[in-house]
């Protein structure tokens, strides 16, 4: 149910096909789509305002039931609509290419009467540029074209409608009869001519599409416990992955907001180095060894301008350059400002050279050898490391009161520099100063366990000297720091579990972060307690609460980044990749324990 | 008919300007790398269309960035044949031209048609790339790449106009 023309975020399925992504609520419409690639300005953002930022729908034009799924094992939904006439199943897809000669971007949308005959619309409104710039109509080939600057959309369609344009946008009434076929297709361009596929190349490309889909899951090799999730969380990840750099976007999305009507509203649409480590763990359980080739040797690409220095995120393409700014959109349910560009790009935080040690660790792990050049490259960052780890940041979770000596910073300073030294035992990094990487390492710990223990809490804080904890901590067990199974990390999940915890889910901390508003809990923090109890042998009690946080995914099956633990209603940028990384992580450490 | 012994002098002028060019640009490229102005890396995306192990795909990428600058030395070449004259600001001219024609169609657009392992724009999830596009002008590759094309075959192209021998 839409409030104010919005759509839960709970209610959006993700399609994709590796440049772009759409998001499709159950009611049928594309409220979200940007073009050519993820990252670039959007010509659907109903998501982000409803009466201008552009949609396109197809339902029922009397009321209706939705149910969803995606094809089994693909990243292509299924929507079946029922009425009082009767129901319509609706296939949605990002096409692949195949072969043929294929528009630069399509989202084909095949409509089958199940039973009765149901009253059917469609409706294409685009808005160009973030809904800056509106649309100039043509007719080419029979199809209205829409058209700004260099992006150019088509709509083809076959047995649902005549056409008509009117306020911007263009539509059509039909019915659709029980076994009847529709097919309404969305052909695009950018800075090239337009294709129009014919109906037949249209169908082959859903089916190879399909067929792709299926054939990459059959490809990959998750043997365990809660395999529909986990493969679920290998699709999104995959539709995330930006084929033409290997990159891999946070979500498909920029400003859903962390609360409504709250100004914490972020864009995602960048590739982080603190989740490639994850990203690298997960593709060699998921035994994705093509795309952890490709995502590691994006990495060393594009921090090769910055290096030793390395970048908070990055650009799809591989580019540095981001700035922060607002948009003049309403934003989700009145959730102001709409940004693009992030601002956290200017920031400091330190344990993303621990997840880029970690990234290379399990690179090299997964039998794939680390070159000279780039062993050369890690050991000058491992050097900087050295001379960096004393310093404040502003820490995982990008705080904008900061810098302050956060516990998982230091903590990730330690791993950097202890697979650097592992790496150079190894031959895969010159060990010239491997004995002074060593001993960086032992005073880092020295300062964690000195300094960053409190034990007024019997816990790790979350600063250096301070009395609270954050949800980060739990990732000392994950990335291996201490003994897992110790009185240490126990007290500290037992700290985090008193203090953050909301029933089956986490929140990040409860100190200022210099960002006015409050957030929901970060589901990932949640997955990260079922990893940390597994890994702390409390194997039935992370089993237990994971069993019930798949059950919280949404009809579909993807997370957005947090959840009110009141409501169950999903905040912030949807889907996200971090959440589903966690997921396979948590479904992982519990199988190998189990 | 020509005596063949200057043809043949004027050839190896033409290589042997090719190859000093070549090795100035490359230096010049690989200088502009390591202060972290660029991330163009020429040897790399020229060897791993023939490998996708990295340290030999330098190696041969190296290789044949020196035959490549060469047989645009012999090009030049018949250019100043063509017009009669050659010189040091002719070559650099032509290397200018070089230079946005590479960034605009050799490596930008004709490069990843034929490159297994390049990305394009148009790849999608049923492809796995591994080496990043260049892009317009290079410019996926760091925001001075162009300009640093453009100085490293101006240089190039003086180089060859310079040593040529009509």
């Amino acid at each position: 149910m839409r409030v104010d023309g919005y759509a839960p975020i709970e209610d959006y399925a993700l399609i994709g096909d590796g440049r772009t992504a759409a998001l499709v609520a159950r009611d049928g419409a594309i409220d979200w789509l940007c073009l050519p690639n993820m990252d670039s300005p959007s010509v659907f953002a109903a998501i982000l305002d409803a009466s201008r930022g552009g949609a396109f729908v197809v339902q029922p034009s009397i009321p209706f039931d939705s149910s969803r799924r995606y094809v089994p094992n693909t990243n292509v939904l299924e929507t079946t609509f029922t009425t009082a006439r009767g129901s319509v199943r609706v296939i949605d897809a990002l096409t692949l290419p195949d072969g043929r000669l294929e528009p630069m971007r399509e989202i084909v949308r095949s409509l089958e009467g199940l039973s009765g005959a149901v009253p059917m619309r469609w409706h294409f409104a685009p808005r160009f540029d973030y809904a800056a710039a509106s649309p100039r109509w043509d007719t080419r080939n029979g199809r209205p074209v829409a058209t700004s600057g260099a992006v150019a959309m088509a709509i083809s369609s076959w047995n649902a409608g005549a056409a008509s344009q009117h306020d911007d946008a263009v539509g059509a009434d039909f019915e659709l009869e029980s076994g009847a076929r529709a097919l309404l297709a969305l052909s695009t361009a950018y800075a090239e001519p337009l294709v129009f596929p014919t109906r037949q190349a249209l169908e082959a490309r859903l089916a190879y599409t399909i067929s792709f889909w299926q054939s990459w899951v059959a490809g990959r090799g998750y043997d365990g416990p809660w395999r529909d999730p986990v493969t679920r969380s290998a699709l999104v990840l995959k539709a995330l992955i930006f084929a033409p750099s290997g990159a891999s976007v946070a979500a498909p999305t920029t400003s859903l907001p962390e609360e409504i009507g709250g100004e914490r509203n972020w864009d995602y649409r960048f590739c982080w180095i603190r989740d490639s480590s994850f990203l690298i763990d997960a593709l060699l359980e998921l035994n994705c060894y093509d795309e952890t080739r490709s995502l590691f040797w994006w990495f060393m690409q594009a921090t090769a301008i910055t290096e030793p220095e390395l970048h908070v995120l990055y650009r799809l393409d591989g580019g540095i350059g981001t700035t922060e700014h607002d948009l003049p959109l309403a934003g989700y349910r009145g959730s102001r400002p709409v940004r693009v560009g992030n601002g956290a790009l200017e920031q400091r935080q330190l344990d993303i050279y621990g997840a880029l040690f970690e990234t290379a660790w399990l690179y090299s792990e997964g039998k794939h050898v680390i070159d000279r050049d780039t062993g050369r490259v890690l050991a000058r960052i491992a050097d900087y490391v050295c001379t960096i780890w004393q310093g404040p940041d502003s820490g995982i979770w990008e705080v904008r009161n900061g810098p302050f000596h956060f516990t998982h910073s230091k903590v990730m300073c330690w791993l950097a520099l202890d697979r650097a030294g592992r790496l150079a035992d190894r031959g895969e990094l010159p060990a010239r100063h491997r004995d002074r990487w060593r001993r960086e390492a032992d005073a880092i710990r020295a300062f964690v366990e000195g300094r960053c223990w409190s034990d007024a809490l019997g816990s790790y804080s979350r600063i250096a000297g301070s009395s609270d904890v954050d949800a980060s901590l739990l990732m000392l067990p994950i990335v291996g720091y201490g003994d897992p199974r110790g009185g240490r990390i126990a007290g500290t999940i037992d700290a985090v579990t008193r203090s953050l915890r909301h029933g089956d889910f986490v929140y990040r901390y409860r100190a200022d972060d210099g960002v006015p508003g409050g957030e929901g809990c970060f589901l990932n923090c949640s997955f990260w307690l079922v990893s940390a109890l597994a890994r702390a042998g409390r194997v039935d009690e992370a089993t237990s609460l994971m069993d019930r946080l798949v059950a919280r995914a949404n009809d579909v099956g993807l997370y957005a980044e947090e959840v009110d633990p009141n409501s169950g209603a999903f905040l912030g940028n949807h889907p996200q990749a971090l959440v589903h990384l966690a997921l396979v992580d948590a479904a992982c450490a519990i199988r190998n324990r189990s | 008919m020509r005596d063949p012994e200057p043809i043949v002098s004027t050839l190896w002028s033409h290589l042997a300007g090719g190859f000093i060019g070549t090795m100035v640009l490359t230096t010049m490229v690989r200088a502009a790398n390591e202060m972290g102005l660029t991330r163009m890396d020429i040897a790399l995306l020229l060897g791993t269309t023939v490998s996708d192990n990295r340290r030999r795909a330098k190696a041969i990428g190296y290789v044949f960035h020196f035959v490549i600058g060469m047989v645009f030395a012999l090009l030049y070449g018949v250019f100043f044949h063509a017009v009669g004259y050659s010189s040091w600001w002719l070559g650099a001219l032509l290397g200018a031209v070089q230079a946005v024609f590479t960034a605009t169609v050799l490596l930008n657009a004709i490069l990843p048609v034929v490159h297994p392992r390049i990305a394009t724009p148009d790849t999608a999830a049923n492809e796995v790339a591994l080496v990043e596009p260049p892009g317009f002008l290079m410019l996926n590759y760091g925001r001075n790449t162009f300009l640093i094309t453009l100085a490293a075959h101006i240089v190039y192209g003086a180089i060859v106009g310079w040593t040529a021998r009509l």
